[in-house]
């Protein structure tokens, strides 16, 4: 992935604003989506707003005709401040507070997930108004992030939960599985996605939707990522998916990280046994948070050049546990300068905190488009 | 294409309307609020991603939640309307010349603001009323509070998920009754039976906790689809809704009240309820 400032830019944009800086670029969002909507043409795509909670984002996709993953009301809230249509929007969590499922009621998103008895009685009393997705759990060997550990039904489970259901009154209306994020390879989404074909042609009611998840990658050690390729074999087993069954996806990796950049300076230096520490102004309970939660690597790199040698990058908190890289090779750092975080828009910000009172990293967003006033629908 | 909204009360179906022009829209404290025009309804209110009132479909509803527990009663002189924000059942109460006073609770003036600006012909100025005495408040809260008494409660509530939902609880129909002179009536907004069967058998089961005399009256409303709308109704003194044709008739020629949609026969025709209504609340009876 081309970095998407230039080095003077990236210095600019430092003197200007001043470190730690968060740099989103709506042209990568803007890419991304349109890179997946090729790979997967037929499939409707719903950001999982989760992975970058940002407006810009947001507002980027709206206009791209995107719909919405939404797990909270906290999102709910957000994607209805840009009066995005409720019927493009879907909410995945498997387990919810009541109080959960009325505000998405209320905003007028009426898809739900469910996996099992105890969240499917809570839709008792809202069995006239919703089409609930059965999320079935397929492991992937591969993912990064395994998310049917903690979610998910078994395949032959499913078809009880589907009865069990249709005895409540409440309307199943299709399946949802997800096989974590960052798969290296999309075997398991093909195996789920046979699956819940063989699931789909076997269920007496008729199911219309099939959520095939995310866990589309991107690449974080600086190579290109081919998205068309690696959906290849999905788009191939997708064609088993009867004609009637609306397929949708919800990306969020895929579509944010890419799309941002940090910017943090060097504001301390200290040697300690051999080895040179450089203190951010931005780390692990800041931007950099996803390496603790989003077990992920980012591509990091100097302004400067020079002989590379090891050293240690640490954030900016007083906890021991705030330290970015363990061992990397920089160049010679003086204080103030500038350290670049590459792949950072996903799981992020996201899940960075307030730890120390310290002031998160500034967000600056680029090539914003202002949203179409020809939306052909309204909430 | 023109622009479209469509509703979202259901997952499997939704009606669509038109967008000729948007006229408000907001998201208050308390709900997201659009007022638009469509050529077919005229100006309508959209909450939540519901219906809530059309100009064109309007009377129905508020004629019928509003004169049918009137003229029932025969001697109302005072009302208190619970909701209501846009002040059609005002309207339509301050028509009777012998009601004395009304009290009507809103919890939002955002909406009671909007409708006046924008929906004028359903207060039609009521909101003016020297009878009329209109509170913002939660309408549990106001009775709860209250040490006043009325003839006639009318609660004009939104859908039962929002703001509207503790109009639909057994403390609220406990406190209404509190609220009531001796032979009073309650009558409720209580949904589509058709398309949310549950409505009807929950409030069923609640009021008849409270009240003697528990049913539901119907209207076939254009805007909220799917058969005709219930209005739940309750009262200790079950010849409330017995009153026989020349009672009503002389009681509506005697009230002088304008009406499009109510008038006598259809008053005592309102209580006749399909037989997939009164199979659902003779299932708990037994």
């Amino acid at each position: 992935m081309k970095p998407f400032l230039s080095n003077e830019q990236i210095q600019q944009m430092a003197d200007h604003y001043g470190a730690p800086l968060f740099i989103v670029d709506c042209d990568q969002v803007r890419k991304q989506y349109l890179a997946l909507q090729e790979a997967l043409p037929g499939v409707d795509f719903f950001y999982a707003v989760k992975a970058f909670p940002n407006d810009a984002v947001i507002s980027t996709l709206k206009g791209l005709g995107a719909g919405f993953d939404l797990a909270t009301k906290g999102e709910v809230d957000q994607v209805q401040r840009h009066f995005v249509n409720p019927r493009e929007t879907i909410h995945t969590h498997p387990i919810k507070k009541d109080s959960e499922i009325k505000a998405a009621l209320r905003f007028g998103c009426t898809t739900f997930v469910v996996d099992n008895i105890a969240e499917l009685e809570k839709f008792v009393k809202y069995r006239h108004r919703v089409g609930l997705l059965l999320r079935v759990s397929f492991r992937s060997e591969t993912a990064k992030v395994d998310l049917s550990r903690k979610f998910g039904c078994s395949a032959d489970k499913a078809m009880q939960l589907i009865h069990r259901a249709q005895q409540m009154g409440i309307h199943i209306k299709g399946l949802s599985f997800h096989v974590g994020s960052q798969s290296a390879t999309p075997a398991t989404h093909v195996q789920a996605i046979e699956a819940c074909a063989d699931i789909i042609n076997k269920c007496p009611i008729p199911l219309n939707m099939l959520d095939i998840g995310g866990g589309f990658p991107v690449n974080y050690d600086g190579s290109t990522a081919d998205i068309y390729d690696f959906c290849q074999p999905i788009r191939e087993a997708l064609k088993q998916i009867p004609k009637d069954v609306h397929i949708i996806a919800e990306p969020g990796r895929f579509i944010a990280a890419p799309s941002a950049m940090t910017i943090s300076s060097v504001v301390g230096k200290a040697v300690r046994g051999n080895t040179t520490w450089y203190y951010l102004d931005d780390g692990v309970y800041g931007s950099y948070s996803g390496r603790l939660f989003d077990h992920a690597q980012y591509p990091i790199r100097t302004l400067k050049s020079g002989e590379l040698k090891p050293c240690v990058l640490a954030g900016p908190t007083c906890d021991s546990i705030d330290v970015i890289e363990e061992e990397i090779m920089l160049p010679e750092l003086e204080i103030g300068d500038l350290v670049i975080g590459e792949m950072m828009g996903a799981y992020t910000a996201a899940t960075a905190t307030d730890f120390n009172s310290l002031e998160r990293a500034k967000i600056i967003e680029i090539n914003i488009v202002a949203e179409s006033g020809h939306l052909k629908i309204v909430g | 294409m023109s622009r479209q909204w469509i509703e979202t009360l259901y997952d499997a179906f939704g009606q669509s309307f038109n967008v000729d022009k948007v006229y408000f829209e907001s998201k208050t404290e308390h709900q997201h609020l659009m007022i638009f025009h469509n050529a077919k309804f005229g100006r309508m209110m959209v909450l939540d991603g519901i219906v809530q009132t059309t100009e064109k479909d309007e009377f129905i509803y508020h004629e019928m939640l509003t004169h049918v527990p009137i003229l029932a009663h025969g001697n109302v002189k005072r009302v208190l309307i619970i909701g209501g924000g846009d002040g059609g059942i005002l309207r339509e109460v301050c028509q009777h010349a012998s009601i004395e006073h009304v009290t009507q609770v809103e919890i939002d003036q955002a909406v009671i603001d909007m409708a006046k600006e924008y929906l004028p012909n359903h207060s039609n100025g009521a909101f003016d009323d020297p009878r009329a005495n209109i509170v913002i408040d939660d309408g549990i809260n106001f009775i709860n509070q209250t040490n006043e008494k009325f003839d006639v409660i009318i609660s004009d509530s939104t859908d039962p998920i929002g703001p509207g939902e503790v109009l639909f609880t057994s403390p609220f129909y406990e406190g209404c009754k509190r609220c009531l002179n001796e032979g009073g009536i309650l009558a409720t907004q209580n949904g589509v039976a058709f398309m949310q069967i549950d409505e009807v058998t929950t409030t069923a089961k609640r009021l008849a906790q409270v009240f003697e005399d528990v049913t539901f009256y119907g209207a076939s409303v254009p805007t909220y689809v799917g058969g005709i709308m219930t209005f739940a109704w309750a009262s200790d003194n079950a010849a409330n809704r017995k009153v026989d044709m020349d009672t009503l008739t002389k009681r509506y020629n005697a009230s002088g009240i304008k009406t499009r949609y109510y008038n006598p026969a259809i008053h005592q025709a309102c209580f006749a309820l399909p037989q997939y209504i009164v199979d659902e609340l003779n299932s708990f009876d037994k």
